[in-house]
């Protein structure tokens, strides 16, 4: 039997045709009692009622995952009712407890969010789909697997212990990571995920999968350089689309909730309600930060070069944070109405970062502080200098604070370390800088530099 | 006060006294929105699946079709005008939404059936095989000894692959019907024209020439007979399934996830349209459904499953009204239900006739 939890038999149980628990194994009678019910008087565990008296109504077999509670717990639980003449015959298998925190994870969407293709496998592993693009990728032609064993595509080798992981999750239906393959219409190296896909009884019916190709290794070189952070486009492409609509959605519930929009609320509940809100909010940050850290690294990335008023960009950039700055009680003093300061450069670019200059001055102001952000010309030069009234940077740090995932101040709260990189680099690719100029206990003064423009 | 901050002013005037009118078409929109019955209306997550994919195919065609341009353009040497054509600019979407031509029933009918069939199919529950040695049907089609068969079953998982991994992203393509491709590829191609009518000057000839290249191009390309719809469709008749074999058949399809192979089993069964028989098999309220299994003579305990599994899948489904009324589905003779089912067997600009007929009445 292929049940989800090999190493426990199923739990049987009878229900006759009035609902009544006429027979229980001992497992069974002891989580009927904890709900409230005896042997013999309808079963009391609510969602066994159901799927036994559905059972019997459709008359057919009716299997379903359900969590029940039992006594302080929850435990998990995979039913299968199917009714016989009389009656229902129930057989349950699963029994795993479940935490209340421990909401069921998306492990399909985490196994195939860094992939460079993906496959699919019914029960028999038989190849039930394949990205379109992966035969394009690697030079084989996709039809002519789909529909055949797993194996004629992938050559599946032993781990560094000499396993088989894919073999492992198999019989105990989990996911797995690291399955070395070859490719074998190229004889291409990769590495195989999956984790398991199961029908409503817990039974093992196919693999979600991912291929992540392996690059051949390098000679091993004894002083190799420690591995930086590195992204590929696919790995970006994919967390964006794996986290933003997610994060989307907690957010705006988060925010309905906290907003009591769809009724009254205990102030404390909508309180953490406005927490959830601003974690995901931070999340949603890196999340383009990092999509952003991809773009600009690439070595063809550019910005586009066109004329701009600095002087107005930062109105519009302090007037986007001034909703933030006002909850701080911290004062913006940004440059007149009438004032501008033509430069060149791309304006969605330079709006981001004088965003993330102003947002980093607001956050690190002190309450009731203020916020100057001048515009001047210094010779070929348009300058926009942020100053703030904060802790300042000691001159040991200020180079540093350019770097990736590099904080201002590492204890703080909030902000993925990207934001002041990836400002520079933008500025770099307009043909323009962004410099330091602090002093620890001074406050800090940013300023981005950009061609100016003769009108 | 120069001129410049006048106009600004009386800009700002007008504005507001538009924002008025704006502020109660919004009420008005809201308050139909609100009062739409929750039977006819989309759910969130379908409303979202469609505007994204709505979006993908017009983006998918749109590039195809800049990029084609521009290349003809640069090899006539009129770099400048490809240039133009690479540039951002509004997207065509927005062009089209705002011309009304976004909202042509047709195309909303095919992109609506798609979406919420591809939303149940995600949702359905699987059932693992009695034995894990058996492999899903389509699989195991492929190993067909008819290989008519076989090479349909090998057909029916290309194109769903090619389906999924561009509702993903990636290998974007468009998978309309010919009749609905055809008409899209144009309108984008003219939107483009005129996005660009100002700037492109004398070049204008040069860019209609390429525009329109382009958009044929892409037309002879594109091949309707690789949509998922059409490779089941071409599986169910090559399977011709035996009223015997229909049951199992349609049972383990679900079971599978292979909706549009349900569909079109259905479909080939009855003599319906692929699309016909999707409207039957979305409804949520499904009693046409139960009307159609019953003229193919299926048995209560196959209706049973069939039911069960599209309610597990689409939690608008009654389960509960459902296992009441299975004895009464079981209980229709396949006469009754293939009399009751007539109309739909009509000619569909007939049954397009009469349905235009009642809406009238009912306004």
């Amino acid at each position: 039997m292929n049940a989800i939890d090999p190493g426990f038999p199923p739990v049987h149980g009878r229900v006759d045709a009035a609902g009544r628990l006429v027979s229980a194994d001992e497992r069974l009678a002891e989580l009927n009692s904890r709900a409230g019910g005896v042997t013999g008087q309808p079963i009391a565990v609510p969602q066994i009622a159901t799927i036994a008296r559905l059972a019997q109504r459709l008359g057919i077999l009716v299997s379903r995952g359900v969590v029940a509670a039992d006594g302080e717990a929850d435990v998990e639980l995979w039913v299968r009712a199917e009714p016989d003449g009389e009656g229902v015959r129930l057989s349950i298998t699963g029994w795993r407890p479940r935490a209340a925190w421990d909401v069921p994870r998306e492990d399909a969407a985490f196994v195939r969010a860094a992939a460079d293709w993906l496959w699919e496998s019914d029960a028999a592993l038989r190849l039930t789909f394949l990205s379109a693009d992966a035969g394009a990728k690697n030079g084989f032609d996709p039809g002519r697997y789909l529909g055949q064993p797993l194996t004629r595509l992938f050559g599946l080798g032993e781990d560094g212990e000499g396993g088989f992981p894919m073999l492992g999750a198999l019989a105990l239906h989990q996911r797995f990571d690291n399955q070395p393959a070859i490719l074998r219409p190229t004889g291409g190296a990769l590495r195989l995920a999956a984790t398991p896909r199961t029908d409503p009884g817990g039974v093992f019916a196919g693999f979600v999968g991912a291929a992540h190709a392996v690059q051949p290794e390098a000679p091993a070189a004894p002083d190799a350089a420690p591995s930086s952070v590195s992204l590929t486009p696919q790995f970006s492409a994919q967390l964006d689309r794996a986290l933003r609509g997610p994060l989307g959605r907690i957010i705006a519930n988060a925010d309905s909730i906290s907003a009591q929009s769809e009724g009254p609320l205990r102030q404390d509940y909508a309180d953490y309600a406005a927490d959830i809100a601003s974690a995901g909010r931070h999340l949603m940050g890196l999340v383009d930060d990092l999509v952003d850290l991809q773009a600009i690294e690439r070595d063809d990335f550019t910005a586009a070069v066109e004329p701009l008023d600095l002087a107005d960009v930062a109105r519009r950039a302090a007037g986007l944070l001034q909703v933030r700055a006002t909850e701080k009680a911290v004062r913006i003093d940004r440059p007149s109405l009438g004032e501008s300061l033509p430069a060149t450069g791309e304006f969605r670019r330079v709006l981001q970062i004088l965003v993330n200059l102003i947002g980093n001055a607001v956050r690190y102001s002190p309450a009731d502080g203020m916020v100057w952000v001048r515009a001047e010309r210094d010779g070929e030069r348009a300058a926009l200098i942020v100053a703030d009234q904060g802790k300042g940077i000691a001159e040991a740090d200020q180079a540093r604070i350019f770097e990736k995932f590099e904080r201002v101040d590492p204890t703080e709260p909030g902000g993925s370390g990207l934001g002041l990189y990836i400002a520079r680099r933008l500025a770099r690719a307009m043909h323009g800088d962004i410099a330091l100029d602090s002093a620890s206990g001074q406050g800090a003064r940013f300023i981005l530099t950009l061609p100016y423009r003769e009108d | 006060m120069n001129d410049g901050v006048r106009k600004g002013a009386s800009q700002l005037l007008a504005r507001a006294a538009a924002a008025d009118v704006r502020a109660d078409r919004r009420l008005g929109v809201a308050i139909d929105d609100v009062l739409l019955p929750d039977d006819a209306r989309l759910d969130d997550r379908a409303r979202a699946a469609l505007a994204s994919l709505l979006t993908a195919i017009v983006a998918t065609i749109e590039t195809a079709l800049r990029q084609h341009a521009a290349r003809l353009l640069v090899a006539r040497a009129e770099p400048e005008t490809a240039q133009l054509l690479l540039a951002p600019a509004v997207p065509v979407l927005d062009r089209l939404a705002a011309a009304g031509l976004v909202r042509d029933p047709e195309l909303m009918r095919e992109l609506v059936g798609r979406v919420q069939q591809d939303l149940l199919a995600e949702a359905l529950p699987v059932v693992a095989p009695d034995d894990p040695e058996t492999p899903s049907l389509v699989a195991r089609l492929t190993g067909h000894v008819d290989h008519v068969v076989a090479a349909g079953a090998q057909a029916v998982l290309a194109a769903d692959s090619r389906r999924r991994s561009s509702d993903e992203g990636n290998a974007p393509r468009t998978d309309l019907p010919a009749e609905l491709h055809h008409r899209l590829i144009w309108r984008v191609a003219a939107a483009l024209r005129e996005a660009h009518e100002g700037a492109a000057g004398a070049a204008m000839p040069a860019l209609d020439r390429a525009l329109a290249e382009a958009a044929q191009r892409n037309l002879a390309a594109h091949d309707e007979g690789e949509r998922v719809e059409a490779a089941a469709m071409r599986l169910a008749a090559a399977l011709d399934p035996q009223p015997a074999e229909r049951p199992a058949l349609l049972v383990e399809t679900l079971g599978d996830r292979r909706l549009a192979l349900f569909i079109a089993l259905l479909a080939h069964a009855l003599g319906f349209a692929y699309e016909q028989a999707r409207e039957i098999v979305l409804d949520p309220a499904a009693d046409r459904l139960w009307l159609v299994l019953r003229a193919l003579d299926l048995p209560r305990e196959p209706i049973a499953r069939i039911g069960l599994a599209l309610s597990e899948g689409d939690p608008r489904r009654d389960l509960e009204a459902f296992a009441d009324a299975i004895d009464a589905i079981a209980a229709l003779t396949p006469e009754e239900a293939r009399a009751a089912l007539a109309p739909l067997k009509l000619h569909p600009d007939y049954r397009a006739a009469l349905l235009a007929l009642a809406r009238s009445k009912r306004r």
